[in-house]
């Protein structure tokens, strides 16, 4: 489903060259969950940014179920429909209804009509548990709250993909749990998933395979009963001490 | 007991009548040594003054009686030869009964109302705001875009643009529009004058929907792409509806500016507010007055505006 050979990709600016992603391959098989886990700055959100072209790289091949990103006949828009994204800082529209920021897309992308793009809607804010709430503003409701309907909304593409950069990084401990909830039920249902988290219970319960990336390279890749117990990278098992 | 109390609000509140109270016997003083004479009275026939319409006889003959009927009068007109007499209604007869009139000789007058030159002066000034000033947005709009575009040729365009307008002054600009484009294009002096000032405004409001548009954090239109929507649909209904909303206040202002410099394309023999008042003063001699007046006018167009859009403010609050 998703296959990236070689990916570089280099921020150049104020005199300094940070190599975000340095030479990157790896695979992600259809319906496979996997975690990426690594320090701060260690180029997890930029990987997960060119995996659906929101990021320009400089070199390298990413291949999203079959269709290369780099080559120029490549329709970037009809890709990331397939891809869903959900961000650490929800991203949600302010300026829309809960319920607008699910159909939006749906009708302007997909071109489906009001009344089915306002159904799927519904099944969806149902299914992440906030159907209640789809009258309100975005800036009525909880960091929790705000991220599943970002869910919802991404859910809503029927995309092929889903990535999730840090999805409850920015929410209080309390609210954890509700979007993990969420997520777990995606995953269990055969959702494609890469996900950069901090959380390491749901790394082990969930994921197929954890990478683990430091100064954007992936140092390991491995089962998570594996990865957890016995980490080969001596940089990876400091890093295990630190957040276990 | 509170360590810190209030100090009292009244001493402050006197002192600002006492001010005002000062000024306005300073005003009046001041008119008094010049030995001007106000004459207020005259200033209401310039919004609306009740025309003379005179009326004709149709047929030459004698006026054989006048009746009144409600507010105006009936005059009786006799033929001289045979034929039946002919009834005219007048508001105020001109002729007593017995007189004899020739074919189409005035009667008498009815009065009716007409728009005075202030009112004429009020209006061409709002209509020629009001087109400017949404010509002017539609401008700025595409400036906007342009000066944030990756194409360096657009870029450059709305720069030089902009950097043309704000460095040089509106009075200039007019002069330029009316008397060098306008005799190339042979354009109407109406039109000369919108189009310089829709391009003046055109150029702050572009440097105000930039900064609006910029305002907008990126994971907006991040979001917005990663869902797949193109760059064009992004910016229609995430950035600028939300850019909208923040520039609204700047952009009132620049609304509210653009009424007040209309005032210049009087120099183009527009008859704008400002010119009408020129030239009611011409005819009048009530100059303070009449300035007085027209700063009112313009007063009152500026507020009605400003409130106007305070309430638009207040509406599209609802999703704060
Ligand atoms: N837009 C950018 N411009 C310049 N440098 C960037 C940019 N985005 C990220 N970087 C740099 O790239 C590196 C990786 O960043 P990031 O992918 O955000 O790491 P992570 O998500 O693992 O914390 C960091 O050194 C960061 O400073
Ligand atoms: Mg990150």
């Amino acid at each position: 489903m998703i296959k990236v050979t070689h990916l570089i990709k280099i921020f150049e600016g104020r005199g300094q060259v940070v190599r975000a992603v340095d030479d990157v391959s790896t695979q992600v098989a259809k319906g496979e969950v996997v975690v990426i886990i690594g320090p701060s700055g260690s180029g997890k959100s930029t990987f997960l940014r060119c995996l659906n072209g929101l990021e320009e790289f400089n070199d390298g091949q990413v291949v999203i179920d079959g269709i290369d990103l780099t080559e120029s006949k490549t329709n970037l828009n009809a890709v990331r429909r397939e891809v869903g994204m959900v961000f650490q800082h929800f991203n949600l529209f302010p300026h829309k209804t809960v319920l607008e920021n699910v159909t939006l897309a749906q009708r302007v992308v997909r071109k489906r009509k009001p009344a089915e793009a306002a159904e799927r809607a519904m099944k969806l804010l149902t299914k992440v548990g906030i159907a209640e709430k789809a009258q309100e503003y975005p800036s009525r409701l909880s960091g929790g709250q705000q991220q599943r309907v970002a869910i919802a909304r991404a859910l809503a593409m029927d995309p092929k993909v889903m990535l999730f950069d840090e999805p409850t990084s920015a929410l209080d401990p309390e609210m954890v749990g509700e979007v993990l909830d969420v997520m777990k039920q995606l995953a269990r249902e055969g959702m494609t998933m890469a996900v950069v988290t901090h959380e390491m219970g749901f790394a082990r319960e969930v994921a197929d395979r954890v990478m683990f990336m430091d100064a954007g390279r992936i140092l390991e890749d491995a089962p998570p009963a594996q990865f957890f117990t016995a980490p080969k990278e001596p940089r990876a098992q400091t890093f295990l001490k630190q957040v276990l | 007991m509170s360590l810190k109390r209030h100090p009292a609000q009244w001493p402050w509140h006197g002192l600002l009548v006492l001010i005002l109270l000062g000024l306005a016997i300073g005003l009046w003083v001041a008119t008094k040594r010049v030995n001007y004479e106000w004459r207020w009275e005259r200033v209401p026939q310039y919004f609306a003054y009740r025309a003379e319409a005179p009326q004709d006889t149709p047929i030459s003959g004698q006026v054989s009686a006048i009746a009144p009927e409600g507010r105006s009068h009936r005059l009786v007109i006799t033929p001289e030869g045979s034929g039946p007499p002919v009834t005219v209604t007048v508001e105020q007869a001109q002729v007593a009964v017995g007189a004899t009139v020739a074919e189409n000789d005035t009667v008498g007058v009815n009065f009716e109302w007409r728009v005075g030159p202030l009112t004429q002066g009020l209006w061409v000034t709002i209509w020629i705001s009001f087109v400017s000033g949404f010509v002017g947005l539609v401008i700025g709009l595409i400036t906007g875009l342009c000066r944030i575009s990756k194409n360096p040729a657009l870029r450059g365009l709305a720069v030089l643009y902009i950097e043309l307008i704000r460095g040089t002054p509106l009075l200039v600009q007019i002069f330029i529009f009316y008397f060098f484009i306008g005799t190339v294009l042979n354009l109407d002096r109406i039109v000369a004058g919108i189009g310089a000032l829709a391009l003046f405004v055109g150029a702050y409001t572009a440097e105000i929907i930039r900064a609006g548009i910029q305002s907008i954090p990126k994971g907006q239109s991040e979001a917005a792409r990663s869902l797949g929507m193109s760059a064009a649909e992004t910016m229609i209904h995430i950035v600028l509806p939300q850019a909208f909303k923040r520039v609204l206040p700047p952009l009132a202002g620049q609304f509210i500016s653009l009424i007040k410099d209309s005032s210049l394309v009087s120099v183009i023999a527009i008859t704008d507010l400002t010119k009408s008042g020129r030239e009611i003063i011409t005819a009048s001699f009530a100059t303070f007055e009449i300035w007085f007046t027209v700063a009112i006018l313009y007063l009152l167009v500026t507020s009605v505006l400003s409130q106007l859009l305070f309430w638009l403010e207040r509406r599209f609050a609802r999703s704060d």
